[in-house]
Formats: structure tokens, sequence, C-alpha cells
């Protein structure tokens, strides 16, 4: 029970950080409404955790809300950002993303000790218990026997990436092709907007950032369809890690849109039942993604095709 | 008219590469269709830009063959890059040439068959060395020099991978020298070339200019005054070819103030681990934020300092242009980026152009130059402190900066192949 409701929290306090980003990235300001529905359509989640979320930036002064009006920013997206933002998040929460962070930047080894972080961290064991067990619950840490904790497989290095990409190859069309894939129509309508929002962006305007966000939401949601629990399950685990995990990888423009078509391309094709259609379009999709930067190269030596990046 | 479609083919190494897709993105938008020749090793790396690639054949070995070849380059050549210019002319640069000869001997017939096939307007070569296929592909060809200008030799340039300058009293020792190194691979070069029914060229010379356009990558404030001015119209100086990147957004880190600084051996640079760990240890007695790029070898590295982030590929003009010193190998294209954002450079080179851009730096005053070997820690730490606080160099840069940025590279380049071509159409 209380491992769900730190779960809960924590999508809360994401959402709570995701409102903000949207606020940042639409030019929003000071004293401009935020309304539901569309924040529950740039979200791609129903109204009743926005509510929640906005709940959370009210308390922390980030917005207002007025009766029968309802949220209005009380300060600018960018001030919260620098500032407010860092009150959102409770101790074990911000303390199991920095352990997190720690680790995908390679700062921290692969097994630790609780003392090791209590040191680290400056934080009570008590605190760094509590960050571990949320790390545990997706998958990132495990305890070992004794008192020590692993480190699992992360997305923190070109090679993972290429082992990621190749383990999705193999499921991702499975997971549509597989009998009795049913996709959630609501879901995927309000992913559909937000992509086309995105692709209506100047040049250079979508952040790797908020094109990772949607990519993971999308390839959760086509996980979430599938008509086989295993593939639901392994996938889902996999694309929560990504989300947790995975580093912004700096794609050109021109590729990170061409994705988004080829999203909404098996969109298209999963609406219209085609689902052979779209598994063969994610097989695209995916290997387009592994787009190949050469190990190393120079003059006379021949590039080599290691190294996956996508 | 229908546009014109203008093949590209740099040679297999990122500098060249990104430079033609600054290029190319010119080239596209003033209406032209700009396509790719490439090695197999660089499938995607265009198309991630939004151009058409055609592949060379890929070669017959297998992925552990090639691997197995790239670790006897690692563990033969890791210690050449320590050696001085003159050195490395036997031990790096003799078999080098050798294999850039084997390369033009091995791409020719799939070259051939690739430029029958896309029929090209032009073709713009970006190498050190001719494919005859180009010569006589019945197109005309464009020559960018991505090197230093050193590629191009006069009295009053240093010779080509010398690190010297103009007026060193060793200066005819190394000319001799490095004739004499490149003396088996030319002569081999030759023999290929007459082969091809093309003319062979002057010893030490493997590409001849192009008749129509030769594009040098070589800004004003780094620009040697040569004996005999290059002709105008056929010789472009560029100030610089940007391409267009997407926004990096900077990390937080653990220790997060400070001046940023950039580091960036290029591809190959990051095979030596032990060089960059080493530095990383000095990075973390600095009161500043270190952007590392360690390619294919981050699992290399643990314990990374709190001030320090490590990333397998960064999208470079993005983080340069937010950068207060780059740390570089002296590849062209990076000391051309520093200088179109206005960033000081430390340099130190391992082999090739590098060396002449690392003197180049520190006669122009736009960088230092460091040996990769030797260095102590405190020398280290007292270069990046002196470069980062130095109001005079931030002065300087800026207006270089300036100055480079209001002469658009990638957009001189377009429109001068362009101009080039439609001289030749109407001729």
């Amino acid at each position: 029970m209380l491992k769900t409701r730190s779960n809960t929290r924590q999508n809360h306090l994401k959402l709570a950080r995701q409102i903000v980003d949207y606020a940042l990235e639409n030019g929003l300001g000071e004293g401009d409404h935020l309304p539901e529905m569309i924040l529950s359509n740039a979200c791609g989640v129903s109204r009743t955790p926005i509510r929640s979320a906005l709940k959370i930036l009210e308390i922390n002064n980030i917005v207002i809300r007025r009766e029968e009006e309802g949220y209005f920013l009380k300060i600018h997206p960018e001030v919260a950002v620098s500032g407010g933002m860092a009150q959102l998040e409770d101790v074990e929460d911000s303390l199991a993303n920095r352990i997190l962070k720690d680790r995908a930047e390679r700062r921290i080894a692969d097994v630790q000790s609780v003392s090791a972080l209590v040191r680290r961290y400056e934080e009570p064991r008590s605190s760094v218990l509590n960050a571990l067990k949320i790390l545990s619950a997706d998958g990132i840490v495990a305890q070992l026997p004794g008192r020590a904790w692993a480190f699992q497989p992360i997305l923190d290095t070109p090679n993972a990436l290429r082992d990621s990409l190749s383990f999705r190859l193999i499921l991702e069309p499975q997971a549509i092709s597989a009998p009795g894939f049913a996709m959630d129509s609501q879901k995927a309508g309000m992913m559909r907007q937000q992509m086309e929002e995105m692709l209506a962006r100047h040049e250079d305007e979508i952040s790797n950032t908020a094109f990772l966000r949607l990519d993971c939401a999308f390839h959760s949601l086509i996980a979430e369809g599938s008509g086989n629990r295993f593939i639901r399950g392994a996938l889902l685990a996999h694309h929560r890690l990504r989300s947790t995990t995975q580093e912004d990888q700096s794609i050109p423009d021109f590729r990170l849109r061409q994705a988004l078509e080829e999203h909404l391309d098996i969109f298209d094709s999963l609406e219209r039942s085609q689902h052979q259609l779209a598994a063969d379009q994610m097989v695209l999709h995916l290997r387009r993604s592994q787009i190949r930067r050469p190990q190393a190269a120079n003059r006379g030596i021949r590039p080599l095709s290691q190294g996956t990046i996508g | 008219m229908t546009a014109p479609v203008i093949a590209l083919f740099p040679e297999a190494s990122f500098g060249a590469a990104l430079n033609c897709v600054g290029i190319a993105q010119q080239l596209k938008r003033s209406g032209a269709v700009p396509v790719f020749l490439c090695h197999a090793g660089f499938t995607g790396v265009f198309a991630e830009y939004g151009f058409k690639e055609y592949h060379l054949p890929a070669s017959a070995q297998s992925s552990q063959q090639a691997e197995e070849n790239w670790q006897a380059f690692i563990s033969t050549h890791l210690d050449h890059f320590n050696q001085s210019p003159m050195a490395q002319l036997q031990s790096y640069v003799a078999p080098t040439w050798e294999a850039i000869v084997d390369t033009a001997i091995q791409a020719e017939a799939g070259l051939e068959k690739l430029i029958k096939r896309i029929k090209p307007d032009a073709i713009i070569l970006d190498n050190v060395i001719m494919f005859p296929a180009i010569a006589n592909a019945g197109v005309p060809w464009i020559r960018v020099v991505s090197c230093a200008e050193t590629e191009i030799p006069d009295a009053n340039v240093p010779p080509y991978l010398s690190g010297m300058r103009p007026d060193d009293p060793e200066r005819q020792i190394f000319e001799a020298a490095y004739l004499d190194a490149t003396a088996a691979a030319h002569k081999r070069y030759n023999r290929f070339r007459h082969s091809r029914g093309l003319a062979p060229l002057p010893d030490g010379q493997f590409l001849e200019v192009s008749k129509h356009l030769n594009l040098l990558l070589a800004p004003s404030a780094i620009r040697h005054e040569r004996r005999r001015p290059l002709p105008e119209g056929q010789f472009v100086f560029l100030e610089g070819c940007v391409r267009e990147e997407t926004r990096f957004e900077l990390p937080t880190l653990p220790v997060n103030d400070g001046p940023l600084v950039y580091l960036s051996f290029g591809s190959l640079g990051a095979i030596d681990t032990g060089l960059i760990g080493r530095m990383i240890d000095v990075f973390a007695t600095i009161r500043a934020r270190f952007f590392v790029n360690v390619g294919g070898f981050l699992e290399s590295y643990q314990n990374v300092p709190d001030n320090v982030y490590l990333g397998s590929w960064f999208p470079q003009p993005s983080i340069v242009k937010q950068a207060d010193l780059f740390i570089h190998h002296g590849g062209n294209n990076s000391f051309c980026e520093a200088l179109y954002y206005g960033v000081p450079s430390l340099i130190m080179p391992y082999c090739w152009d590098g060396h002449d851009n690392a003197s180049r730096a520190a006669a122009t005053k736009t960088g230092e130059h460091l040996g990769r070997a030797g260095w102590a820690p405190e020398q280290l730490g007292n270069k990046i402190r002196e470069l980062i606080i130095c109001e005079e160099m931030q002065i300087r840069m800026k207006r270089i900066s300036s100055q480079m940025m209001s002469q658009s590279g990638t957009a001189k380049a377009a429109s001068s192949i362009l101009r080039t071509f439609s001289m030749l159409d109407s001729a």
C-alpha cells in the first residue's frame, strides 16, 4: 500500500513538472490560464491526475486556483523551473532521482552500500533506503543478500541503447501482431494531437527531452494494447526503464520529425485495423532509429559500424 | 530547368562528413538536390539530416575482422600519437597514406557505378586524395579543403602536417623527410592513376586542385599571407562551415557552477582513454563544468567527478556555442567551430593537420598548444584557468566570431558552387 501511494505521488509530481514544461514550451506567463482539458490532452492523461498535479503546484505557490475559473500561473514558468520546482520534490523522490542520475552519469559504481550512499548524499539512512525502494520498484536496483544494492542494466551507453533497440525490434512488432491487440483509442487520440502539435513547431524547436517523453508514451501505449500478457509486461517494464534512464540523445531535427510521422502512420494503420501493416511499420521505425554512428574513422581507416545510437 | 543534383563525397571522418552536411543544408535551401556518396560505415549519418545516401559497396571483411583490425590499429598507433610530427612521418603518416591509396583503389569500381547511376550534375569532393572515377565522371568536380590551409602548399605556408612556423629553419629537412615517407605510396598511386587514364601528380601530392572551384575552410583570422596568392574565383576561402544542429540542453551537474569547458578529441582521439582519464582527474580540481566526448568508450570510465559530464556524442556546434573553452585535437572543423563561436582553443594534437592548427592557434593567439604527453597536472590546470579568464583573449575571440558570423561560410560555399555550376551550364 505504501508503495502504491508513493508511486502515485511520484506520478503526480512528474505530471506537475510536465505542466510547467508545457507552460514553458507554449510561451505562457504569469497570470495565464491553465485549462484542465488542454493539459489533459497535452499530457495524455485524464483530468483527475491533472487536478492532483495542479494541487501540488498550488501548494508550492506555482499556480493559483480561482473559484469557478480554474488554475492560473502565479509565477512565470521559467521562475518555477529555476526555483520553485525544487520544492516540488519530496526528499525520497528527489534522492532517488539524484542516485539514478549519478548512476547514469557513471559517478557511482554498480554495487552500492547504504552507508556509502548516506555519506555521499548526506541524507538519513531511512531516506536513502526509501529512495532505493523507489528505484527498486522500477527495476533499477535490486537488493543483494546482505546490505548491498546492485544497479541493473540501464540505458546509459551506446551499447546499452543498441541492446535496447534490438530487444524492442524483437518484441514491439510482435506486440502488435499477436492476437487480441486493442489500443486505447482515447489515449491514442490525445497522443496524436500532441504529435501533430510538435510537428507544427518551427525547425529546431522540438526539444529532444520532450520528444523522448512522447516517444516513451507512444511505445508504452502500443505495449499496453498487446494481446499477449508477457510481451505486454516485458515491454512496459522496458519502456519504464527507458523513460527513467534514457538520456537525451541529441537527434537531428529531420529525424525527430520523421520519427513523429512514423508514429502517426502506425496510428493510422492501427485505426484501420491493419495490424500486420502497423507491425511492419514498427520494424521500419525501429530500424531507422538504429542510426549507426561510426565508432571511429579517420584518414585511411575505414569506419566501423559500431556504437549504435538511436 | 530541373534542380541540379549535386553529389557530395566526404572522406570517412566526421569532420569532413559534417562539414559537407553544412554545405548540403545550404544547397538544399538554394534549390539544388544534394545527395551523399558515402562509405557503408556511415550509413544513416546523412539520412538523419534528411539527405539521400548512396553507399559504396561494403568491405568483404566480417565485423569480427573489422574489430580485430581496429584493435590492431589502436595497439600499433596509440604510442605514435605522442611523437613529434617529424617522427610520425615514418610511424604514422607513411602507413596512413598507404591505407588511403588502398581506399581509393578499392572504392574505384563501386564509385564509378554509383556515379553512373546517380548522374549528378556536379560532384563535391572533400578528401585528401583524388578518386579517378570522379575526375573521369564527365561532370565538374569541386574540391573542398577541410583540412588546414597547409594542404595547399606555398613558400609562406608551413609544410603540411609539420606543425612548424613558416620560417622554421628545419623546414627543408621536414619537406624532404615527407617526400621520402610518402614516396612508396605516391609511386603506387601514380601507377593507379595512369591505369585509369589520369596524369601523374608531383611528388608528395595525391590530389590536384579543381580547375572549377576549390573551397578552403580557412577563416581570415588564421589565414596565411601567401607568397603566391591563390587565384580568386578558382579558390574561395570560407569563414567557417558550421552545420545546423539540434539544441543541446545542458544537463545539471551535481556541482554545477563555473565556466563551461568542452573536450573532444574527435572519433579517433577518443580511443586514448588513459589520457582522457588523467585529464578528468585534473578537471575535478578546477571550478568549472566539463563536458567530455568519450566516443564509444563510455564504459571505460567510472567514478566520474561531480563537475564532469561524459557523453558518447554531442551536437558539437550547439555545445561549443555555450562553451568558455574548447579542448580539442586540432581537427580543422573543430578549430573553425571554436573560432566561429568565439571560444578559445586548447589544442592537444595527436596527428595530421592537428599539429598545423595547434601551432597556428598559438601564433594567432586564438588558443594554446599543449603536447599530449609529458604535461604535469598543474600545467594543464593552469592553462585551462588562464584561457578561461584571459580578457584580452575574450575580446579578440568575440571580434573574430562576429566577423565570421557576418559571412556565412555555408552560404558562401553553396553560392560559389551554384555560381560555378550555372557559369558552366551557360557556357
